[in-house]
């Protein structure tokens, strides 16, 4: 039993000391190693205290409890797991962190990508009904950012009926929501017709956990492909 | 005649005290001063190695810094590193990044240099010989002692910057190329001057000198 207690007493003291050396890799303060002994080598964090980033300080997150923590981080590895380390070197994302309430200038959001820095914020609280898929959606950001050449917003766009058009950012609308329709005519959710962007990362993240669809609309099949073959552009043996 | 007194044990005994409280005194002075009273110097020359061939003295103000090169791991970066040995380059150049009990940095040699610092740009200094790729693929245990090749914000952004970590840093796996391990003389760094409010050191200390043991 002691013996225990001394391992556990040992990491915590070893992950307090790695606070400060997170922060001069990503720049994001108040984050300890949750787990980083993984088959695919990411990094995974979590917020020890709240914290706050940006130049305006407008991005906070806060710290979660411990259980909500491991329950999630089941959740987010599994799904994470199937990427390999040598995708995830390609799109440059190697860190993710955990936390909760995550918010942009008082916005909720279910993630926060940043490929430069090679990391993803997720809020592990967001959404329990579509938990899984968010993740997916989350880092088909990074892929999207670390590939812009790829994924090319007008020949996307050009794929919806001409009369369409998305908005000009995904929070300047109220099309956010995340049910998959059942009749898609070109989108498979609201949040789809939000952004070229949000729609293609929505095409993705149906596709990693299972499009259940009777039958594929036109313009959601030349989508599918789309994504499809970019994907193996960036890695030939990616499987969705 | 002059009568001769005696001292009294008391008197001995606040004679010994002043005595032993000046010697002290000024004992300290130098004691003190001497930061490196306590580090261990190491003669390379005394200890035999596997392989010579791949073993770096750094010798700073306390002493010698036995480093063991890994070509196997980055071969392109140890070439680099040796390179610059060989031309004597890291001679007199600053640590100028200093983190107390965790890390120093040196390296910088455009702008690191002894007589010739600059202050606002230390630590963006380029040796003149361009970028070299990283090389993180291969498993390695950042423990303490181990040395890297500092980079920029990107990868394949290695030059002649380097870093020794005074403590495991586990994170920096996959972070940074490994180029060696000090094998003998970690306690010489921890030496080295270093501010509590900045990484970045005002009036730094030096490499005295970087050579292989073996040319």
């Amino acid at each position: 039993m002691s013996l225990i207690r001394l391992i556990i007493l040992s990491l915590f003291i070893f992950t307090q000391t790695q606070a400060d050396t997170i922060y001069n890799l990503i720049k994001i303060p108040n984050l300890e190693i949750y787990d980083i002994k993984t088959s695919n080598k990411l990094r995974y964090l979590f917020a020890k205290q709240p914290f706050t980033l940006g130049i305006e300080k407008n991005i906070n997150c806060y710290n979660s409890e411990k259980k909500i923590l491991d329950q999630k981080y089941k959740i987010i590895k599994k799904n994470l797991d199937r990427y390999n380390q040598e995708f995830l070197k390609k799109i440059n994302l190697k860190y993710i962190v955990m936390c909760e309430d995550l918010s942009i200038s008082k916005i909720n959001t279910a993630g926060i990508p940043d490929h430069v820095m090679k990391t993803l914020i997720l809020d592990i609280k967001f959404n329990k009904d579509y938990f899984e898929r968010v993740i997916h959606h989350e880092v088909f950001h990074i892929i999207n950012d670390s590939f812009k050449q790829l994924f090319d917003e007008d020949v996307w766009s050009k794929f919806n009926v001409e009369e369409f058009e998305y908005a000009e950012c995904s929070t300047c609308t109220d099309k956010l929501g995340l049910d998959t329709y059942k009749n898609t005519n070109g989108f498979l959710t609201e949040y789809s017709r939000s952004t070229a962007s949000e729609d293609m990362a929505e095409v993705f993240s149906h596709l990693m956990i299972g499009l259940n669809l009777d039958r594929l609309d036109p313009i959601l099949e030349k989508k599918i492909k789309f994504i499809k073959t970019n994907l193996l552009k960036i890695d030939e043996n990616f499987i969705l | 005649m002059i009568e001769k007194i005696k001292a009294s044990k008391s008197e001995k005994a606040i004679l010994i005290f002043i005595v032993t409280l000046a010697v002290f005194f000024f004992g300290s002075f130098f004691l003190i001063k001497d930061k490196c009273l306590f580090v261990k110097n190491y003669d390379p020359l005394k200890i035999t190695f596997d392989n010579p061939k791949n073993i770096a003295i750094l010798n700073v103000a306390c002493g010698n810094v036995i480093i063991e090169l890994y070509p196997n791991i980055s071969p392109n970066a140890v070439k680099r590193f040796k390179q610059l040995i060989n031309t004597k380059s890291y001679d007199d150049v600053a640590f100028h990044r200093v983190i107390k009990d965790t890390l120093v940095q040196a390296g910088d040699l455009e702008f690191g240099k002894k007589g010739n610092l600059d202050y606002g740009k230390i630590g963006t200094g380029k040796s003149g010989l361009g970028t070299i790729n990283s090389e993180v693929d291969t498993p390695f245990n950042f423990d303490k002692g181990s040395i890297g090749l500092a980079r920029g914000q990107k990868y394949n952004t290695e030059d002649s910057q380097f870093f020794i970590i005074l403590r495991d840093e586990p994170l920096y796996e996959t972070e940074y190329t490994p180029i060696g391990k000090v094998i003998y003389g970690l306690e010489a760094l921890k030496k080295i001057k270093y501010l509590d409010k900045s990484q970045y050191v005002l009036r730094p200390d030096f490499i005295n000198s970087l050579r292989m043991l073996v040319n």
